[in-house]
């Protein structure tokens, strides 16, 4: 199985120098289809690979630096939107990341551009980015209704020129969820950064990205989400500062799960996992040799099973039932 | 998975899977004649699948995946699979190659100098390039021309030519028979077939040229001559590429370098053989 | 707006490249390549090295060229300058 394959050589770079052209072919499928083969192609520079591999890997490294770049300078753009109103902008998840530096934004793949502010501001943080050219993706009023009323961002808009994206979070989970962690307290203790934008303080940082590795689709794409959380595990002061400050948000649990799993992909140390622990690494390293996620019934009970977090039942049942009627079906 | 077939195809090469064999058993008839990934490790996947357990095999449907895709690609029919295979390919290269600037262009070389044609699909390129490449050009793709930033050539893709329509029938008196695939009827494209690029076309295929002539070729007007500025060609060149942007910087300098360097006509036909002969005729005085 | 002072993109971030009838400017940090005419070449020449105010850039650009009525340069300039702060080319320093 690539998935493993894939964790195994992220985990122990050296051991690449052992694969077959065979388990080449499945590694590079399975890290694109995780977008991970920009955190592999750096875990692999300086060790030997064969040399059609080389180029391939060199080309993931470039397109890693090009999403950085482009991630901060729409870092940068929202900033100077945002330069009128005196709130600050923290960067989340990937451009944070690359803005600080740090390990975890090493190769990683990026996309949208995600701010937090403060709720409270929203009236004139949409009024502003507005003014600068970004657009609403989708006038749906349905969809628009419901990310007004129950999540914790407001929904997509893209820069009509530039065409990138970007999702401006007010508090951290959906409104719906049952963990409902403190974005004021995530603010107020926001680290500044020397270009004048913020990023979360360590802690936070593994807070919010546990909050959204369980609470957010499909878990698809949460090996990508475990590197970033191995990753930010390193720059937290000590454990016991995070795990007070998981409790704090109420994310005890969330907090602890990432940690066990992170450790139990990337670390190899699978103490202490349970056995619905077990079903989510089973899950995480669904991808066969040609990149294809396999396990479906697995995959469709964690689709329902990441609503069921984010929503009560009966609302649950009104959002499918409205997807649906249009078309949109999980599987 | 159950069938799968790897090929080389210039600097870029592909693994193909796929859950029927009819597919696979084309491919490797039709590029039979072109070499195998260097170690046994491509460049790019493609995966041609159901778009449900079981439509494997009632109404079977091709969906294309791979490395690259697009979210909302349409699937196909499994009688037109080996024209799945090649959108899949193709999809690689537009979405991720990067080792040089990718131009949607056909192109055929001639004692050492590329001839680059561009243009909207219908514009007729990729025809004047196939029926070049059977009188005494060497065809170095119907579809990409790949331009190389650290040095300013052209490398080729010769992929399979695909026909369109009537396309096909040209080139039925230009080509012998078995260089043509099968026919595919009713295609979202219309009727389809490939044709086998010829030996030299693949022999040759690692062979970077200089280019020394651009055109925007525009089938269905009478026939005019009309000279492009570099800026106007820059601004078509962008749009005509899928990874300039991706490419940042060398891709910028890759293409003022070309479009400096290159003179560039826009020519209108409404023959292939007068097309031709207007070719010929700019190609003495400008290449 | 009049009082703005502005300063231009650092010059080791954009690289500029004259074609037979359009200027282009690559900038480094967007990744964006612009199509730009006069007088945006020649305003960000003008903008180099110096933080200057609208009627400071017309005052220099005036040295060279003839701008014709100076209400209106102001203006045609004041509008170039906003695009090329929203292009990043320029910032209101």
């Amino acid at each position: 199985m690539s998935g493993a394959l894939l964790v195994a050589v992220l985990r122990n770079p050296a051991s690449a120098s052992r694969l077959t052209p065979g388990d080449w072919n499945g590694l590079i499928a399975a890290s694109r289809a995780e977008r991970l083969i920009g955190t592999l192609a750096v875990r692999l520079a300086g060790v030997s690979v064969p040399a059609s591999v080389e180029p391939i890997l060199a080309d993931a490294r470039d397109e890693a630096a090009r999403e950085a770049r482009q991630a901060l300078w729409e870092a940068d753009r929202a900033a100077a939107a945002l330069a009128g109103t005196g709130i600050p902008v923290i960067l989340l998840k990937g451009t944070a990341y690359a803005a600080a530096g740090l390990r975890a934004g090493e190769g990683r793949f990026i996309g949208d551009l995600d701010i937090l502010v403060p709720r409270d501001r929203l009236d004139d943080v949409e009024a502003a980015i507005l003014t600068a050219g970004w657009e609403w993706v989708k006038p749906d009023p349905y969809d628009d209704d419901y990310y007004r009323r129950w999540m914790h961002e407001l929904p997509p808009m893209i820069h009509k020129e530039r065409d990138r994206m970007i999702d401006i979070h007010h508090t951290i989970l959906p409104l719906t969820a049952r963990q409902t962690p403190d974005a004021a307290t995530m603010m107020a203790d926001a680290v500044r950064l020397d270009n004048g934008l913020y990023i979360l303080s360590p802690e936070d940082r593994v807070c919010h990205a546990a909050a959204h590795l369980f609470a957010d689709g499909d878990l698809a794409g949460g090996l990508r989400n475990l590197w970033d959380i191995h990753c930010l595990l390193t720059e937290c002061r000590s454990m016991p500062a995070l795990t007070a400050r998981a409790a704090q948000h109420g994310l005890t649990k969330a907090v602890a799960r990432a940690t066990r799993l992170a450790n139990a992909l990337y670390r190899e140390d699978r103490s202490g996992l349970t056995a619905f622990d077990h079903l989510f690494v089973a899950r995480l390293l669904a991808r066969d040799g040609w990149g294809r996620e396999t396990r479906k019934l697995l995959r469709f009970a964690f689709f329902v099973r990441s609503h069921w977090l984010r929503m009560p039942p009966i609302m649950l049942a009104r959002h499918l039932w409205t997807k649906w009627r249009k078309g949109h079906r999980p599987a | 998975m159950k069938h799968q077939v790897m090929l080389r195809i210039g600097p870029a090469s592909f693994r193909v899977g796929s859950a029927w064999p009819q597919p696979i058993v084309d491919l490797a008839r039709l590029y039979a004649a072109y070499p195998q990934p260097e170690d046994g490790i491509a460049d790019f996947t493609v995966r041609l699948e159901p778009t449900r357990p079981w439509r494997r095999f009632i109404r079977p449907s091709v969906f294309i995946g791979g490395d690259h895709m697009l979210a909302d690609a349409a699937p196909m029919a499994l009688a037109h699979g080996l024209l799945a295979a090649e959108m899949g390919m193709n999809m690689q290269m537009a979405l991720g190659w990067r080792r040089h600037l990718l131009l949607h262009a056909s192109c055929v070389e001639k004692d050492g100098r590329a001839l680059v044609m561009t243009g909207e699909s219908g514009s007729g390129k990729s025809t004047l390039a196939a029926q070049l490449g059977e009188r005494g050009w060497r065809l170095m793709g119907d579809e990409f021309a790949l331009l190389d930033p650290s040095t300013g050539q052209i490398f080729a893709f010769p992929r399979l030519v695909s026909l369109k329509n009537q396309a096909i029938a040209v080139m039925q008196g230009e080509a012998p028979a078995e260089r043509f695939g099968p026919l595919m009827r009713d295609t979202p494209k219309g009727d389809i077939r490939h044709l086998v690029p010829n030996r030299s076309a693949v022999t040759r295929m690692d062979e970077g040229t200089i280019p020394a002539l651009l055109l925007f070729p525009r089938f269905g007007f009478a026939p005019e001559v009309r000279e492009v500025g570099q800026g106007e060609a820059f601004m078509r060149l962008t749009q005509a590429s899928t990874n300039y942007v991706t490419l940042g910087e060398r891709g910028f300098t890759a293409l003022t370098r070309f479009v400096t360097d290159i003179p560039a006509r826009a020519i209108d036909f409404s023959s292939g053989d007068e097309a031709i002969a207007m070719i010929d005729r700019l190609w003495e005085t400008l290449a | 707006m009049a009082q703005d002072q502005y300063r231009a993109e650092p010059a080791s971030d954009y690289i500029l490249r004259s074609l037979d009838d359009v200027t282009l400017v690559y900038h480094r940090r967007s990744g964006q390549t612009h199509i730009v005419v006069s007088p945006v070449p020649e305003i960000l020449a003008a903008l180099t090295g110096d933080i200057s105010s609208t009627a400071e850039i017309v005052a220099r650009l005036s040295h060279d060229y003839d701008l014709g009525d100076p209400h209106d340069a102001l203006a045609a300039v004041q509008t170039h300058l906003d695009e090329m702060v929203a292009l990043g080319l320029a910032h209101v320093a």
